[in-house]
């Protein structure tokens, strides 16, 4: 039995389905490609994500091929004399130490006006040179970084071992950057590293185990104590990494050592952490998790339209191919097989679908790669990734989600075509109206999803490790909103049939058009509710966007009061951790044109696990020249005096809202001489970060931390001086400093801004094109349905012309019901964006600002192209015959 | 085998040969302070004074403490170890201060080797490592304190005042699963090899070293192998040697024999090869009686003959593996017959860290009866290539 139902399966999928997709080709590669588009945009931000997260990268693993354990202070730098320390507390117990200093370094400005992120960003990794040689997987090289054949350039030339280290110059730099920029033994590689311009000499190249992955272009490394000297942190260390001899019992050891550590570690007041490189990667992946889920979500948009063209689609069919259903079913063909056979058919669209979607997903996402690494390198962490690996997991995720996704949209219409009746056969002409869609026609289910996703938008979003945080409610809210608005759509559109109804115009076009449309079928209002997802989800983030580009504009107008503001050259985005030494900026501040002046200083801290910004600022100039807008607004001016606001902190609203913290209440912070109490004094909003900001007197910043480095220096000047003629005198002075005036750095804060935004841009947009592709798709087969109509129509005198001017007032009055119902949607939609999604995600507080313009163009654009393809759709119609197959 | 060294990275390395130069021969009458470097040459007549010797003399270029020896659990299974730890100054010295040494110098770096053999099971467990002066190497002064990672080698103050006599440290692991912890206590008083308390290696007046060494310990301590702690007792041989000479002209390697003779005497040999395979005229053996009394004698009173060879298939070396000693006892006149053989053939350190491969290993003694009379260390090296071009 199961062997004859696979046969008539067989020749129901070869005769039946196969067959009509060959006699349509356009309309089944429509279709095809429809569901591609979806899957692609899918795949697309998936394969990218998955490669920007990849990219975070632990970059001393390629040297020492993974550690056990890193040590790192719970804030600012670690003191070289936890090496001895730990070397003392570990005794015998077979560990390398490994010591890393880490920096960001950029080539030097060719051109004053470049803006900022423009250049490479090169990591630099200071490492014990001679140590490394005791690393397993080096000494697999030979003599690793002592031996000559790794200290070689590409010219064959070499570097003595001990003039490498006597020379505070040297780096080592890739095989790859080698050959891409011709570099040899001694070629000078000239680098802005904190605020010194400075002119490295290749010393040799990087040597690794062959099976490592292959350095990196962008990675240097340099002598462990020169990189201290040039980034001014002598007697300092970001990281120690742990290592433990090979062996077979190296795991064993490592759960006793790590367990030794641990215990120190807390009897030690915390001085320094332990973590694994795991744990590193994850708490990576974790602050970029809301972000990469919030672009998976918005890349499922195009899908989901997709999906209700998929639905379409395979409804349509069964109208169709309607008469030959019944036949089969008279020829002894089971209810069953019908709907296995459709089914089938379903899961084979996916798998075509899908299968195209995976390419095109492919090549979108080498594109959608750069965009979504330049986010995370301005947001998160230093990320240079240019391209995303194709990836068997995410291959199998989407096939899945493609098939599953077809399969359920023919369900529906699957269920239809197993329940024709074989008598049907009799009657093939007025069987033609399409009787699906029913669950359309329920105003009642459309109002329940409204409410429930009313009651979903109320909930707290989903707390994640590290201090992520999920707003999963907002987002099926959301999705409540969208489909139970797509249900209503149809009655506006039965409502604006009537209204077009009511004008007596002269129009042949217009009244057939509003007949059709006043009691819509439930093709039309699926291809309403599909118009209304899209324009929905498309003019609610153009929302979000307009409302935080007008909340961005104000804040870095506020913000951006100063006259000048300084960093270090090198410091290319928010996770540069380039600075400015004490003596350079000492000397900036006390030039004769500055009356006022606030160092800025910055340390990330782990506050429980979860990391932060610990800043350094004059908290009165950043009143007076960053003019905050207050949450809770300081209720007394101690914060603001150095003289009393020791035990004082302002927050950010991120902070205040990822770590639940509000004014009046105390708080233990992490530093190297120890926990530190303080009380928050006031909250602000701030949109610079998301992992929020603890704000101190810089002075105590400095005591706590113990260095006096300088993130970045703003200047007030003095009335009547020029900020431009200074500007020009400091970056003279020093070229290794990044000197903007106010008005620079507000267009680039904008720049910046909207650049993080492309992606969300790219999504929306192919969100458009597959609904306004649906609405052709809609309109080609509704006229397919009324052909035999049009003939009529045609024989009583119609012209074409006409007929098609018909089509397109249909489509037109089908695109404005699907506009006028997204539009209301995208407003909900809006709120939930800025006021339930955003702000759980991010913590900011955005002002809600309506991008008229924006919104207008949409509709236009929607409206135009859908009246267009519609008029073009009724041409065509109007040539078919009344009664060809299809 | 990898030896491509270069000219500055070779000094460095001739810590291993040099270190392993265990020769002493007549010194110049008239040598002088220092060399073309800036270094000490070792001075005829020098006044030693301990622990102050004991520990490091940055003066002088090159400087190692040798640890080797022969050890037995309680459950009678037996080891043989070695423990090496080397200084070379990268630059020559300044003016000594009591400032702290930098976390990461560049005046000095560390290389040390450890050895452990099972003589049981065969297997030979090794390790190196390079370390530049700072937090992580670095030996004292005015004790011997020298450490390299978690590896050291200390001169137990504690130990010592409870003993009454100079007591010794050794802490030291192979990889992730061995470590072995020594308490070493002098049988015999300290041997100052060579005339005058200068051994010259080599032909060239500065080719020469001050070396100390302590010719039987006993070893008590702990053994933790492959996650099982076993107690060691046991008998070792300990070097203290600086200089800041290197190799002599025509020379190509050397063969270094310690042995530990059941009777109580010991025998230091070192043959020093030539680019044609005979023996160098600065080569010898020292006999040092149940007394304490040394006796050296030169290179026509003794004869070095390779029975036996074994190919390493690692750098392609063919170390000799059964050696006869035939050496003139210069109390009885009378030669004597030592038969080394290896407790197991492949004792080979590759040379992965240091760049130099060579052979040491833990030898069984026997007399031409095929009696066993003692224990010993053997040190090859330069038989892989010629080390004539590295130095």
């Amino acid at each position: 039995m199961a062997a004859s139902n696979k046969a008539v399966l067989g020749i129901l999928w070869s005769r039946f389905a196969w067959r009509h997709w060959r006699i349509s080709p356009i309309s089944s590669v429509l279709l095809l490609l429809i569901l591609a588009i979806g899957v692609a945009a899918f795949v697309s931000i998936r394969l990218a994500n998955r490669a920007a997260v990849a990219s975070f990268q632990n970059f001393s693993d390629l040297i020492t091929s993974g550690s056990d354990g890193i040590i790192m202070a719970p804030a600012g730098a670690l003191s070289e004399l936890v090496l001895t320390e730990l070397r003392q507390l570990l005794g015998p117990e077979p560990v390398n130490l490994v010591a890393v200093v880490e920096t960001s370094a950029v080539p030097p400005r060719r051109d004053e006006d470049e803006t900022i992120g423009s250049r490479p960003v090169f990591q630099l990794l200071g490492l014990d040179l001679p140590a490394l040689v005791n690393l397993s997987g080096q000494q697999t090289n030979g003599r690793g970084w002592l031996g000559t054949a790794t200290s070689r350039g590409t010219d064959g030339s070499r570097k003595e071992f001990t003039e490498v280290l006597r020379n505070p110059l040297a780096v080592f730099i890739s095989e790859a950057l080698a050959r891409r920029d011709q570099l040899q033994i001694d070629s000078p590689l000239p680098l802005v590293i904190n605020e010194h311009a400075v002119e490295l000499r290749v010393a040799g190249i990087i040597p690794t185990d062959p099976s490592q992955p292959a350095v990196p272009p962008h990675l240097l490394i340099m002598d462990l104590p020169a990189l201290q000297r040039l980034t001014d942190k002598t007697g300092q260390l970001d990281r120690i990494e742990l290592l433990l001899e090979a062996g077979p019992r190296r795991a064993q050891q490592w759960a006793l050592i790590r367990k030794k550590l641990e215990a120190a570690s807390s009897s030690r007041s915390g001085r320094w952490l332990l973590s694994t490189p795991a744990d590193r990667r994850a708490a990576a992946s974790t602050m970029t998790q809301a972000f990469r889920l919030n672009l998976d979500i918005l890349s499922l948009l195009a899908l989901l339209v997709g999906l209700y063209l998929v639905f379409q689609g395979l409804e349509g069919a069964v109208v169709r191919r309607r008469s030959e259903i019944a036949v089969l079913r008279s020829l002894g063909v089971t209810s069953r097989q019908v709907q296995g056979a459709w089914l089938v058919e379903a899961a084979a669209i996916g798998l075509a679908g899908g299968l195209i979607g995976l390419v095109l997903g492919w090549l979108g996402a080498q594109f959608a790669v750069r965009m979504v690494a330049r986010t995370v390198n301005t947001l998160y962490y230093a990320s240079s990734v240019d391209s995303a690996a194709f990836s068997f997991g995410e291959a199998i995720v989407a096939l899945i989600v493609a098939i599953t996704a077809a399969t359920v949209a023919g369900w529906r219409p699957a269920r239809v075509a197993a329940n024709t009746p074989p008598a049907q056969i009799a009657l093939r002409t007025g069987a033609a109206t399409y009787p699906g869609g029913q669950w359309l026609r329920r105003p009642g289910l459309g109002l329940t999803l409204i409410v429930l996703g009313g009651l979903l938008a109320s909930l707290p979003p989903l707390r994640l490790a590290g201090g992520g945080r999920l707003p999963l409610a907002a987002y099926a809210a959301g999705l409540c909103w969208i489909f139970g608005a797509g249900i209503f759509a149809g009655n506006v559109l039965a409502w604006l049939g009537r209204l077009f109804a009511r004008f007596r115009i002269d129009s042949v076009g217009l009244r057939l058009a509003g007949s059709h449309l006043r009691a819509p079928s439930g093709r039309h209002r699926l291809a309403v509710a599909a118009l209304v997802c899209a324009v929905g989800m498309t003019a609610g983030m153009a929302i979000l966007v307009g409302s935080f580009e007008t909340t961005m504009r104000g804040w870095i107008s506020r913000t951006f009061q100063a006259d000048l503001y300084i960093s270090s050259d090198g410091a290319q985005s928010a996770s540069s951790t380039s600075r400015i030494s004490p003596a350079t900026w000492k000397n900036v501040v006390t030039n004769p044109a500055v009356e006022r002046a606030n160092v800025i200083q910055v340390t990330e801290i782990n506050l429980g696990g979860v990391t932060t910004l610990l800043m350094g600022s004059q908290l009165a100039f950043f009143r007076d020249y960053a003019r905050p807008a207050w949450l809770s607004p300081p209720l007394h001016e101690d914060v603001f005096d150095p003289e009393r606001n020791a035990g004082l902190a302002l927050v950010s609203e991120a902070f205040s809202e990822r770590f639940r913290v509000h004014r009046g209440d105390r708080m233990q912070v992490p530093t190297p001489i120890g926990p530190r109490s303080l009380t928050i004094a006031g909250v602000f909003a701030d949109y610079g970060n998301e992992r929020g900001s603890l704000l101190i007197e810089r002075q105590l910043f400095s005591d706590w931390l113990g260095n006096e480095l300088a993130s970045s220096l703003i200047l007030a000047l003095k009335p009547g001086a020029n900020a431009e003629r200074l500007r020009a005198e400091l970056r003279a002075a020093y070229p290794g400093l990044g000197v903007f005036t106010s008005s620079y750095l507000r267009d680039e804060a904008l720049r910046i801004f909207r650049q993080t935004f492309t992606v969300t841009y790219a999504l929306e947009l192919i969100g458009i094109i597959v609904a306004v592709a649906g609405l052709v798709f809609t309109m080609a087969s509704l006229l397919w349905e009324r052909r035999g109509d049009l003939a009529t129509l045609r024989s009583l005198g119609l012209r074409r012309k006409e007929l098609a001017g018909a089509a397109a007032w249909e489509g037109a009055l089908t695109a404005a019901a699907g506009l006028l119902t997204g539009l209301a949607v995208s407003l909900a939609l809006g709120w939930l964006l800025i006021y339930r999604i955003n702000k759980q995600t991010f913590g900011w507080t955005l002002q809600t600002d309506w991008p008229v313009r924006q919104l207008s163009v949409l509709a236009l654009l929607v409206l135009a192209s859908a009246t267009m393809a519609a008029w073009f759709v009724g041409g065509w119609a109007t040539r078919l015959p009344a009664d060809r197959e299809e | 085998m990898n030896f491509d060294l270069e000219r500055e990275w070779g000094r460095a390395n001739g810590i291993v040969l040099a270190l392993l130069l265990h020769c002493h021969v007549v010194c110049a009458a008239e040598t002088p302070a220092l060399n073309a470097e800036g270094f000490a040459i070792p001075q005829a007549n020098r006044q030693f004074a301990f622990p102050r010797d004991h520990g490091s003399h940055p003066e002088f270029a090159i400087e190692w403490w040798y640890v080797t020896g022969h050890l037995v659990t309680t459950d009678q299974a037996q080891f043989g170890f070695q423990a090496t730890f080397f200084r070379r100054a990268l630059v020559r010295p300044g003016v000594p201060d009591n400032s702290p040494p930098p976390t990461f110098g560049n005046d000095q770096i560390y290389l040390a080797h450890m050895a452990l053999v099972d003589r049981a099971s065969g297997v030979f467990r090794s390790q190196e490592r390079l370390n530049r002066a700072g937090w992580d190497a670095g030996a004292a002064r005015n004790t011997l304190d020298v450490r390299n990672g978690n590896w050291s080698l200390r001169l137990s103050p504690e130990k010592s005042a409870g003993a009454g006599k100079e007591v010794f440290e050794l802490q030291s692991t192979v990889g992730a699963d061995a470590a072995l912890m020594l308490t070493l206590t002098p049988k015999k008083p300290l041997v100052i090899f060579g005339t005058n308390g200068v051994s010259r290696k080599a032909a060239e007046a500065s080719a020469s070293s001050h070396y100390l060494t302590y010719s039987r310990l006993s070893a008590s301590g702990r053994l933790m192998l492959d996650g099982t702690s076993r107690d060691v007792s046991g008998e070792a041989w300990m070097d203290h040697e600086f200089s800041s000479s290197q190799l002599g002209e025509g020379q190509i390697g050397w063969d270094w024999l310690s042995l530990q003779l059941f009777d109580g005497r010991e025998l230091m040999a070192y043959r020093m090869r030539r680019t044609d395979g005979s023996t160098d005229p600065y080569s010898t053996v020292a006999w040092n009686d149940g007394q304490g009394v040394v006796r050296q004698i030169g290179p026509n009173d003794f004869t070095w003959t390779v029975q036996q060879r074994w190919h390493s298939r690692v750098t392609g070396a063919d170390y000799p593996s059964l050696v006869q000693l035939v050496a003139k006892n210069p109390a009885t006149g009378k030669p004597e017959t030592f038969i080394v053989q290896p407790m197991v053939a492949d004792q080979e350190l590759s040379g992965k860290v240091g760049g130099v491969a060579y052979w040491e290993g833990a030898c069984r003694v026997w007399d031409e009866n095929k009696k066993e009379i003692g224990r010993a260390y053997m040190e090859l090296t330069g038989y892989g290539e010629s080390l004539k071009e590295k130095f």
